[in-house]
């Protein structure tokens, strides 16, 4: 099979999934307890059950779920239309769009930052092992890995904010919302530099501990010796041979990650105020917003696979076997 | 090489930034802005279409009504300078106050006003949360530049408080729209209105709202120059704002953290008296209610609910729940409406008192079992305790309830159910023996009152104790249109009483609304049952000197 065929397939495969993904959220909300237009509305009490009958009928919920709720979203989704919040009344894709970008700023730069320091950490860990170095970084990573996200955020929130004056919550300053993000930057950068570190701190671990125990494995290959052998320095042959053949297994972690930090970091938008998607998807749940729960999903389904396709497309370059197969 | 560049900038970026400068406070009026810190986002500005609080704090501050409740419980004019009604009660005549402009500077006129009016009563099904203030509403008419006519079907007892709810809107912004969908779905997120303030930015993305104030208010200008909202997620962090001083202002302080926040340096926290009750439900539906109820009979046996709640400590909930920032509860109606003048003060609370718990249910023959519970023949006292999982207060009241029943051998489950869940489970299902939850009362009885009446008990009704008293539906009926007040507290009163003998639900706290500001920058808030953010004591508001 050619890799072009290889990745054919594939995307095939992705479009059937994110179909199913689709079709099982549409019954999945649906049999949730409770009724949307309750929920839409909370306990206002503004609103006369005449006028929740009247909401019912214009949010199509008086028909039956199947089949006329199913192919009535089936041909709005077909049109490419995700429809209108019934919470916010605000077209789905736009919402999704606003937050998207704010959640992407702080995983991206969490995600990069725990990476490349998680990576580092554990490479010379698993290099320098048994060392107080490794037993330090070890210690390190094991209790940031098993912290709490909420209690670690108040924590740094407290202290950042009492003793370096940092923001204690938002994205940008009030008086410097509706500016484009480029021209306010250092503003941006103090309210990033809580929730960054939060996030660095607790998923560092992860990639930290994955790395040592790869690379402890790949140091024990018979080839390793061999290039100790051939007379090449420590660092050529930690570089060379051994972080490329030790990447493997945090690709992997990587993308199952970035796939799914995507549904945001809801505690860490808690405790910071950061308005991203996990905040919004948790809106969606709690006011059974239909609509903006089924686009809600879609995104985290298409990026969890979207994520995979690339790790795999990832694979046939990093590892030949793969390649071969 | 190109990534390392990249992440070595991002470091330097977040590194640099921890240097920066502490910011600034919003430019406005030198020193003017008020800053607050709030636990909410408006949903829309949209008064056709908009159930949160913060929509309606928005409305308050940037759109008028007719009349306006004062901190005394009294309506007084806002946009109206007089009213008066005709005989039969069937037409209200408002002159509207002079010199009353849009933000945008055009004057308003009474035919805007009647405008509006008609929008809500002939598109209702558009301007859905209008609709309970508009029953009865025939039609509105301008009689000349400032005099306006609203004509009703009947007498209408509350009009000064129904027209209180109904934000005058600008005509040409709301005029285009066919259908009520397309009218729901304007988000409305730069009004226009007459009121204090006009928004000069709102970013939805980012969660803030600057308001300015507006020079030409008919009520004159806000002493304030600005008002900023800006939106904390959890209450922690709005705590921590306030302490730091990055907001002058906090909306909400959580009960546990009142007596902290009572110690901060430069902060004033206050505790106001509010609208807000939190209830026993106890399963009252009536038996041929369809579905079937289904409940331990028990429930509905007058005597043990006399047990219940004389087995109800409800000082002890206050200061353990509350840690003492409410009021044990009565009657339905909390204390705080009219002033006070709604609340039927004759009523006296049932004892708390668990031998006397006991002996009613000795008496009424429940013989205490060797396990501790009480039994008549095969009814044994045994109920689900169930209470929202959004509550942060009920579990608490939950456990220590069950252990007062415990002890009069009443065995009390408690769990938390989601609220979903719970709606459908005491209307229609009235599936439940006895729930804790809670209401925010209008300033007028009416809505509180309507929910304990039969044609409530319904999908999409209010009721959720499933109480059916016909005596207490006329009553409910006639206090509606009776137009002297002191007739009308009659009526209310006795409703009260009919309510509490009966004992849909036993009330058990009036909570009061906590909140804090910097009282080293800022002075002059009036304390209103909704808060010290009312928007007349935000115009009150000043720096201090």
């Amino acid at each position: 099979m050619s890799r072009r065929d290889y990745l054919l397939r594939k995307f095939l495969f992705s479009l059937l999934t994110i179909f199913v993904v689709l079709v099982i959220n549409f019954m999945l909300f649906r049999v949730l307890p409770g009724d949307p237009v309750r929920s839409v509305i909370g306990r206002n009490v503004r609103i006369s059950a005449e006028m929740q009958a009247s909401l019912r009928e214009q949010f199509g919920l008086d028909k039956p779920v199947f089949p006329d709720q199913f192919f009535a979203t089936l041909q709005q989704w077909a049109g490419g239309n995700l429809g209108v919040s019934w919470s916010l009344r605000q077209p789905v894709a736009e919402v999704l769009m606003s937050k998207l970008g704010n959640t992407l700023l702080l995983i991206g730069l969490g995600q990069v930052l725990s990476i490349v320091f998680g990576v580092a950490l554990g490479l010379f860990a698993g290099w320098k092992r048994k060392t107080s170095f490794d037993v330090g970084s070890l210690t390190f990573s094991l209790i940031a890995w098993a912290t709490p996200t909420f209690w670690l955020g108040i924590i740094l929130l407290a202290a950042g904010s009492t003793w370096l004056g940092l923001p204690t919550g938002g994205i940008v300053s009030p008086q410097n919302v509706g500016k484009p993000l480029y021209t306010v930057l250092p503003d941006l950068a103090r309210h990033l530099v809580l929730p960054t570190l939060t996030m660095t701190i607790l998923y560092l671990g992860e990639y930290m501990l994955i790395m040592r125990s790869s690379i402890l494995e790949v140091l024990s290959e018979d080839y390793i010796l061999t290039a100790k052998a051939k007379g090449m320095s420590h660092w050529q042959v930690l570089w060379r041979h051994g972080l490329k053949n030790a990447m493997l297994p945090i690709v992997t972690m990587i993308a199952l990650n970035l796939g799914f930090t995507v549904s945001g970091a809801i505690y860490i938008e808690t405790v910071f105020s950061y308005d991203g998607l996990g905040k919004l998807f948790h809106t969606a749940l709690v006011r059974q917003d239909y609509p903006l729960l089924q686009g809600a999903f879609l995104l985290l389904a298409v990026s969890v696979i979207v994520a995979n396709m690339l790790a795999d497309i990832l694979y046939t370059t990093l590892d030949p076997r793969v390649k071969a197969n | 090489m190109k990534k390392v560049v990249f992440v070595l900038l991002v470091l330097g970026l977040v590194l640099s930034a921890c240097g920066a400068p502490a910011a600034a406070p919003p430019q406005g009026d030198s020193g003017s802005a008020l800053r607050v810190g709030w636990l909410g986002f408006p949903d829309t500005l949209n008064p056709a279409y908009a159930f949160l609080t913060e929509s309606y704090t928005m409305f308050d501050l940037v759109y008028s009504t007719l009349t306006t409740e004062a901190p005394s419980g009294e309506y007084v004019g806002l946009l109206a300078e007089t009213w008066s009604v005709s005989e039969d009660g069937l037409v209200w005549t408002f002159n509207l106050r002079p010199n009353i402009k849009w933000h945008n500077g055009e004057a308003l006129t009474a035919e805007q006003v009647a405008w509006n009016i008609n929008a809500f009563i002939t598109n209702s099904d558009g301007w859905v949360t209008n609709y309970s203030y508009i029953i009865g509403f025939v039609e509105a008419r301008a009689l000349d530049e400032r005099t306006l006519e609203i004509e009703l079907e009947y007498p209408i007892s509350n009009m000064e408080f129904r027209v209180a709810f109904l934000y005058i809107v600008y005509p040409k912004d709301f005029e285009g729209f066919t259908t009520p969908e397309d009218l729901q779905n304007f988000a409305n997120f730069s009004p226009i209105g007459t009121g204090p303030f006009k928004i000069s930015t709102l970013d939805k993305d980012r969660r803030v709202i600057i308001l300015d104030a507006n020079p030409d208010y008919f009520d004159g200008r806000a002493k304030l120059g600005q008002l900023v909202y800006q939106t904390f997620d959890n209450s922690d962090a709005l705590i921590q704002a306030l302490k730091v001083g990055d907001v002058d202002f906090a909306a909400e302080v959580p009960t546990s953290a009142f007596k902290t926040v009572e110690t901060f340096e430069g902060v004033t926290a206050v505790s106001i008296s509010g609208r807000s009750l939190s209830e026993l439900i106890l399963n009252s539906a009536p038996d041929d209610h369809d579905p079937a109820p289904n409940r331990n009979p028990a429930i509905t046996d007058p005597a043990v609910r006399l047990a219940i709640a004389t087995a109800i400590n409800k000082q002890d909930l206050v200061d353990v729940v509350l840690q003492g920032q409410g009021v044990p509860g009565v009657g339905i109606i909390p204390p705080t409406l009219g002033g006070g003048f709604w609340f039927n003060s004759n009523l006296t609370d049932v004892q708390f008192s668990l031998d006397e718990a006991n002996r009613i249910l000795e008496e009424a023959g429940y013989v205490m079992g060797t396990d501790g519970v009480r039994a008549k023949d095969d009814l044994r006292l045994e109920f689900r305790l169930q209470f929202p999982s959004d509550s942060s207060n009920y579990p608490r009241a939950a456990d220590m309830i069950a252990n007062w029943l415990n002890q009069v051998g009443i065995k009390a489950t408690p769990a938390a159910v989601d609220p979903d869940s719970l709606v459908v489970a005491t209307n229609p299902n009235a599936d439940y023996d006895l729930v804790i939850w809670g209401w925010g009362s209008d300033p007028d009885p009416d809505f509180m009152l309507s929910v304990m009446t039969s044609e409530q008990y319904e999908e999409g009704g209010w009721s959720d104790s499933g109480y059916s008293n016909p005596a207490y539906d006329e009553l409910f009926a006639q206090q509606q249109m009776t137009l002297d007040e002191n007739e009308r507290q009659k009526i209310v009163w006795e409703m009260q009483e009919m309510l509490f003998n009966d004992r849909p639900y036993i009330v058990l706290w009036y909570d009061d609304v906590l909140q804090a500001y910097r009282s080293d920058r800022f002075t002059g808030f009036i304390e209103y049952p909704t808060g010290i953010d009312a928007f007349q004591s935000l115009m009150n508001v000043e720096p201090v000197q």
